[in-house]
């Protein structure tokens, strides 16, 4: 598994998908749609997956000794390489907003507990949606990219305008007191991104055992 | 024990047909793999690779069931794609270090020695290198993890004359401890004549004949006219066997 990890770090990642992980500082932003973060994390893994298919990865992947299905998995471990190292770099920014600038993003959702929740959530649905539509061809990403980007930006916008409905405050909330009420929204968000990702590596890995390189 | 035995070997596609190729390749030997454009080469390789799924059929590489024993075989395959450079603007360095991580027997001292041999510098980039250098570095990364059987699809192709002959010599050191076999398709014939010991000719899907080189143009003279001062070479042979009267 760190072998394939290492095989997309060195060989087949673009360049600007360590931008957009980097992009996870924006919550750092006094006023803005945090939810954007989440975008940038998928075009940059949209972006490799363009890189890798220019670059022959697929090919350079399929004749190493691994099973066809491990093409699949070392996209998948890149994927979630990018979304989780987002989110984790984004959180000391989080915590300094919170401690310098206490009076709240007028522009949208926290960066709190349910935010984090979302994140994993939304990123699970694209994975899913992304990787089995890809691999059924190995080669029309722009297509899955597009079709992916549906639900995930409906997940997006369904976040940021949760936190307006009367009653939902807390949701937006970075007390401490309200965090017991947010952390089932992580941990569900955990869960999903979890059972998500083992669905999509098995969807997807069984559409391109049967695409012809 | 084979290097390689393809059994009735089928793959339909709409416009096309792989239909119940066999073949066998002994160890120590070179086979050349010759046909037309389009006449089933490439997804005869393609199958043995893994990289196209095989409607029917039996692959056995170096005794053991491919796909059944995926892992093991590829462990002992070297493979070079005509015209599919991977990473052009990566270092071989690079390259080098992530393919030794998922071989079992990489041996470093070797690929040190057989890219010093073959004049590769490994801070390059892969675009900064010829056609001819970039076939012999897949060569020497094969080598480096001990592959024993090579498939190449046109390694030859859009080579000067020189890097050809360069290539063949290597082809020829390679078998010449019979330990490892070489399997390549080309449509370049009269490097066939240099250098092969048996030929396999596809034709529509089909093998028209596979046999040792002599035994092949011998059972091909039949095609000979009353001009033909010299025997038919393998040129000639494809030629008037795939002759076709265009009437426009």
């Amino acid at each position: 598994m760190f072998d394939l990890l290492c095989k997309e770090l060195r060989l087949a990642v673009h360049p600007s998908l360590f931008v957009f992980i980097f992009l996870g500082a924006l919550v750092l932003v006094p006023a803005y749609p945090y939810g954007m973060v989440f975008f940038f994390a998928m075009l940059g893994i949209f972006q490799s997956i363009m890189y890798a298919r220019e670059t022959r990865d697929i090919y350079f992947t399929a004749l190493l000794p691994v099973r066809k299905r491990d093409a699949v998995k070392s996209k998948l471990l890149l994927a979630s390489f990018a979304q989780l190292t987002q989110l984790l770099l984004s959180l000391p920014f989080a915590f300094l907003r919170t401690l310098y600038m206490p009076e709240g993003n007028p522009a949208g959702i926290e960066a709190n507990a349910t935010y984090y929740g979302f994140g994993l959530m939304i990123f699970g649905v694209f994975n899913l949606v992304f990787f089995t539509r890809f691999f059924k061809t190995a080669y029309k990403a722009g297509a899955a990219f597009l079709t992916a980007l549906l639900p995930a930006m409906a997940g997006i916008f369904a976040m940021e305008a949760a936190v307006h409905f009367p009653g939902m405050e807390w949701l937006d909330s970075t007390s401490p007191d309200q965090l017991i009420r947010q952390l089932p929204i992580l941990l569900a968000g955990i869960i999903i991104y979890a059972g998500t990702w083992l669905l999509t590596y098995k969807a997807a890995s069984k559409q391109f055992e049967k695409v012809d390189l | 024990m084979n290097a390689l035995r393809i059994e009735k070997l089928t793959k339909k596609y709409p416009q096309f047909t792989l239909d119940e190729v066999s073949f066998t390749l002994e160890r120590g030997r070179i086979m050349g793999l010759i046909g037309k454009n389009g006449a089933g080469k490439t997804t005869a390789l393609k199958s043995i690779l893994n990289l196209v799924s095989p409607d029917s059929g039996t692959i056995e590489i170096l005794g053991l069931p491919n796909p059944e024993q995926e892992l093991e075989c590829k462990q002992k395959l070297g493979a070079v794609l005509g015209g599919i450079d991977f990473y052009r603007d990566k270092k071989l360095t690079a390259i080098t270090d992530v393919t030794r991580r998922f071989y079992r027997h990489w041996d470093e001292a070797a690929c040190r020695r057989y890219l010093d041999e073959f004049a590769i510098d490994p801070g390059k980039r892969v675009r900064e290198l010829s056609a001819g250098m970039r076939v012999k570095y897949l060569i020497a990364l094969a080598l480096s993890h001990h592959a024993e059987l090579f498939i190449f699809d046109e390694p030859t192709s859009g080579l000067d004359p020189v890097s050809r002959d360069e290539l063949l010599s290597i082809f020829r050191a390679l078998t010449a401890d019979g330990t490892r076999s070489i399997l390549y398709s080309t449509h370049i014939t009269s490097d066939l004549e240099k250098c092969a010991d048996d030929i396999t000719y596809i034709k529509d899907g089909r093998v028209l004949a596979s046999a040792e080189k002599g035994t092949f143009l011998r059972s091909f003279q039949h095609l000979r006219t009353p001009e033909d001062t010299a025997p038919l070479t393998l040129e000639d042979i494809m030629v008037r066997t795939e002759r076709r009267e265009f009437h426009v």
